[in-house]
C-alpha cells in the first residue's frame, strides 16, 4: 500500500526558477525506490520535502493519504521518517549507541552488532569510526526509530565500491524484511539497480526507468566519452 | 534520549568548552558580587555620614536692615536680638535635633578663697593672667570649638539648660590650679566695676586637641587665644554675670539637623514661622563640610556602580559572544537534531540547560571566592576588608539575574539558526 504520496509538487528557492515543475508518485512500504538525475536537478530538494525539512512552494505530499503539512512538519520527522545523509551526521559527543538511542527507545546494542560492529565499536568516540562503520550508526538509528520511511541522500557517496555494496544490501534488506519504505539519491547505476523502482528527475520533472534503460543511459554514456577521447 | 541526558552529556564530554565559559562566569560572578558588596559598603559609610557629620544652619541679625548708633565704646548695630522665645519656635521644627548660641565675654575667675586662677603661659600681671575667653552657652556640646574637633570633652557633662551655675573649663587649667569636676570656682565680668560675682560649679573639663598649626580651626601661633583659656559658662549665669550691661542678647544662633539632606527643606520651614520678622535675621547653611564628603562619596558610588555595570556589560557581550560562537559552530548538531524531529524550542532547551548547568556549578563557587576575593577588591575603593561583606541576598540577587542573562543571551545566539529551516541550516553545514 501507499505510504507516502506526492501530488503536483512545485517548488523554487525564493521566486528563483522553478527546481521541481510538478511532481506526482507514490511510495509503497517494503519497497527500496532509488532517485537518479544530475547534479543540481534538485534531487535533495525533493527529498527534503518527503522529510518535512521543508515545505513544497505548492501541492502537497501526503503520509498515509494525510498532508504532512497539516498534521505538522516537526511531528512528520519525529514520527515518520529517518534521514541518513552522505556526511553521516552523527552527533560527535555521543557514542554510536547514544546516536542510536538519540530516537529510539530499543536497545541500541544489537541492532549495531547486527550491522556488524563490535560491542567496543559501539561505545567508542563516533570521529574513531571509520566512515562505513560511521555510516552504519547512522542507518542503525534510521532503522532504530519507529520511523516507516528511510530517507537517504546519496549515503554510499563517501563510501569504497566494496562498502557502498555492503551498505545498499543492509538498505535494501530494511525495505524487504523490515517493511521499510526506502528512499535513495545516488549518483551511482550499481546502487540505482539494486532498487525495486528508479526514478529519474530530470528537469523538475520524475520519470520511473527500467532497469534496461538505465543500461542504455550507461552504454549511451560510455560511447559518448570513448567518442571524445578519440 | 531526552534533552536532559544530552545537556549533561555535552557539558561533561565538551570539557574545554564547559570549562572556558564555567571560568568567565566564575570571574565575572566573582567581581560582581565583589562590587555590590562594596556598593554596599559605600552605601553603609555614607549613611554613617549623613548620621554623624552635622549640618546646621545658622540664624543671624542681619545688621544691614538694623540702623546703626554709637556712644564712646564705638558704633553698634541696633537691630533685634535673637531672643529665646524665637528660638524656640525654630527650634521645634521638625528635623533640627539642638541648637546652640553664646554670649561671648572676658571672664576673671578665681578660687573659692578669691585668688585669681592662672592663664596656661602667665605674663606676670595678675589681672591679665586672670582673664579666660568666656562663653555663654545654650548647648555647649554644639558650640563651634567642640564641633570642629578642635577640643573634646575629657571629664563631666557640658553646659545645656539643665545646668544652672556651671562652668566648664580646659584640664590643663584644672589641674594647674588642682581643681577638679565638683568643685567651685568664682567668676566676674569686670572685678573693678560693681559687676556681679558668681560662684560657678566645675561640671566637665575640656582637652585641647587642634594643634596651633591647625589651620582648619584658625588656630595658630598668632592667635590672641588660646584655647586652653577658654571656658563654656551656664546661659543663665552669664545672663547675671552681665546684667549690667544693656546690649547683650544672642547675635546668631546655630541649628542642627538630624540629617543634612533635608537641611534645604528645614530651611524653608524656618522661613516660614512669622512670628519672626526675616527682615531682620539672615539664615545660612554650614553644610560645607557635609557636602564634600558626600561628594566625594557619591562620585566613589558612582565609580563603582560604573564599574559594576562595565563589567557586566562586558562580560555579557563578551558570553554572548562566545554562546553565538558556540552555536554557529553547532549548526550542524541543530541540524540533526532538527532532522531527528527534535522540535526546535527542545534544542534550544538543550542549549539554555548546558549553560545553567555551567551557571549551577559557577554561581555557588563565585559566592566562596567573592568572600575572599570582596575585602581585598574593596581597599581598593579605600574600604576596610571586614565592612565589605558579600552576603546571601547578594547572592540570590545574582543568581537570579544571571541566570536570566544567560537564558536571553542563549536564546540570542540562537535566534540566527533557529530562523532557518530545518533544510537550509543541513544544506549550510554540507
Ligand atoms: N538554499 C538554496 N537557495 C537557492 N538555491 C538553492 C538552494 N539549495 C539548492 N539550490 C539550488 O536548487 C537546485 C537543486 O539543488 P539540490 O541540492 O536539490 O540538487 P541535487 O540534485 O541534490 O544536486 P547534487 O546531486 O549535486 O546533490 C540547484 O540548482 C541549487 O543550486
Ligand atoms: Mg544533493
Amino acid at each position: 500500500m501507499n505510504i507516502m504520496e506526492i501530488q503536483n509538487v512545485q517548488y523554487a528557492y525564493d521566486g528563483k526558477k522553478k527546481v521541481l515543475k510538478g511532481i506526482n508518485t507514490q511510495m509503497e512500504q517494503g519497497k527500496m525506490y532509488a532517485i537518479l538525475g544530475p547534479s543540481g536537478c534538485g534531487k535533495t530538494t525533493l527529498l527534503s520535502l518527503l522529510g518535512g525539512l521543508d515545505s513544497p512552494t505548492s501541492g502537497q505530499i501526503l503520509y498515509q493519504g494525510e498532508d504532512i503539512a497539516k498534521t505538522g512538519l516537526a511531528d512528520h520527522r519525529r514520527s515518520h521518517v529517518a534521514f541518513i545523509f552522505q556526511s553521516y551526521n552523527l552527533i560527535d559527543y555521543l557514542t554510536p549507541m547514544e546516536n542510536v538511542a538519540l530516537t529510539s527507545k530499543l536497545p541500541p546494542l544489537p541492532i549495531l552488532e547486527q550491522l556488524g560492529l563490535t560491542a567496543e565499536e559501539a561505545k567508542r568516540n563516533v570521529l574513531k569510526l571509520s566512515g562505513g562503520q560511521q555510516q552504519r550508526v547512522a542507518i542503525a538509528r534510521a532503522l532504530a526509530s519507529d520511523a516507516q520511511v528511510i530517507l537517504a541522500d546519496e549515503p554510499t557517496g563517501n563510501l569504497d565500491e566494496d562498502t557502498a555494496a555492503e551498505i545498499t544490501a543492509i538498505l535494501k534488506e530494511s525495505a524487504h524484511k523490515s517493511g521499510k519504505c526506502v528512499v535513495i539519491v545516488t549518483h551511482s547505476n550499481e546502487l540505482a539497480k539494486e532498487a525495486d523502482v528508479i526514478l529519474q528527475l530530470r528537469r523538475g520533472e520524475l520519470q520511473t526507468l527500467s532497469v534496461s534503460d538505465l543500461e542504455e543511459t550507461a552504454s549511451q554514456k560510455r560511447r559518448a566519452s570513448q567518442k571524445n577521447q578519440r | 534520549m531526552n534533552l536532559g541526558t544530552r545537556a549533561v552529556l555535552y557539558t561533561v564530554r565538551k570539557w574545554k568548552k564547559t570549562l572556558l565559559v564555567f571560568c568567565l562566569l566564575l570571574a565575572i560572578t566573582t567581581l560582581v558580587l565583589s562590587g555590590l558588596a562594596i556598593a554596599d559598603a559605600q552605601e553603609k559609610q555614607a549613611e554613617e555620614v549623613r548620621g554623624t557629620t552635622g549640618a546646621s544652619f545658622t540664624v543671624s541679625r542681619n545688621t544691614a536692615t538694623g540702623g546703626w548708633s554709637s556712644d564712646g565704646g564705638g558704633s553698634y548695630s541696633t537691630q533685634e536680638y535673637l531672643t529665646t522665645d524665637r528660638m524656640e519656635s525654630i527650634a521645634a521644627i521638625n528635623g533640627i535635633e539642638g541648637y546652640n548660641a553664646s554670649i561671648r565675654t572676658i571672664l576673671c575667675l578665681s578660687d573659692r578663697q578669691g585668688q585669681w586662677l592662672e592663664q596656661m603661659e602667665p605674663t606676670g600681671h595678675a589681672i591679665v593672667d586672670c582673664q579666660f575667653y568666656s562663653y555663654g552657652c545654650i548647648n555647649s556640646k554644639y558650640h563651634s570649638l567642640f564641633l570642629s574637633g578642635a577640643m573634646v570633652m575629657c571629664e563631666g557633662k557640658t553646659i545645656d539648660s539643665s545646668v544652672k551655675n556651671g562652668i566648664v573649663i580646659s584640664k590643663d587649667i584644672a589641674d594647674k590650679h588642682d581643681l577638679k569636676v565638683g568643685d567651685t570656682i568664682q567668676a566676674v565680668n569686670n572685678p573693678l566695676s560693681d559687676d556681679k560675682t558668681m560662684n560657678l560649679e566645675i561640671v566637665g573639663l575640656f582637652e585641647v586637641v587642634a594643634d596651633k598649626t591647625d589651620e582648619r580651626n584658625n588656630y595658630n601661633e598668632s592667635s590672641y587665644y588660646e584655647y586652653t583659656n577658654n571656658a563654656f559658662v551656664s546661659e543663665a549665669a552669664m545672663k547675671k554675670l552681665l546684667e549690667n550691661y544693656a546690649d547683650v542678647g544672642y547675635a546668631s544662633a546655630d541649628f542642627f539637623v538630624t540629617d543634612p539632606e533635608r537641611l534645604e527643606s528645614i530651611i524653608h520651614e524656618v522661613q516660614k514661622i512669622h512670628t519672626i520678622d526675616w527682615n531682620n535675621f539672615l539664615i545660612t547653611a554650614n553644610d560645607e563640610v557635609y557636602q564634600n564628603i558626600s561628594n566625594a562619596l557619591s562620585d566613589t558610588g558612582t565609580l563603582i556602580t560604573t564599574l559594576i555595570a562595565v563589567i557586566t556589560a562586558v562580560s555579557m557581550v563578551l558570553i554572548i559572544l562566545i554562546l553565538s560562537m558556540s552555536v554557529r559552530g553547532r549548526k550542524r548538531e541543530t541540524g540533526i537534531l532538527l532532522a531527528a524531529g527534535i522540535s526546535k524550542p527542545t534544542v534550544v532547551l538543550q542549549y539554555v540547560l548546558e549553560t545553567l548547568l555551567i551557571a549551577a556549578a559557577a554561581f555557588p563557587l563565585a559566592y566562596l571566592s567573592s568572600r575572599q576575593a570582596a575585602g581585598i577588591l574593596g581597599t581598593l575603593f579605600g574600604k576596610t576588608a571586614e565592612n565589605v561583606v558579600v552576603t546571601s541576598q547578594h547572592f540570590t540577587l545574582t543568581a537570579t539575574v544571571g541566570s536570566v542573562l544567560l537564558i536571553a543571551s542563549v536564546l540570542v545566539s540562537c535566534i540566527p539558526v533557529m530562523r532557518l529551516k530545518p533544510k537550509t541550516i543541513l544544506s549550510q553545514m554540507e
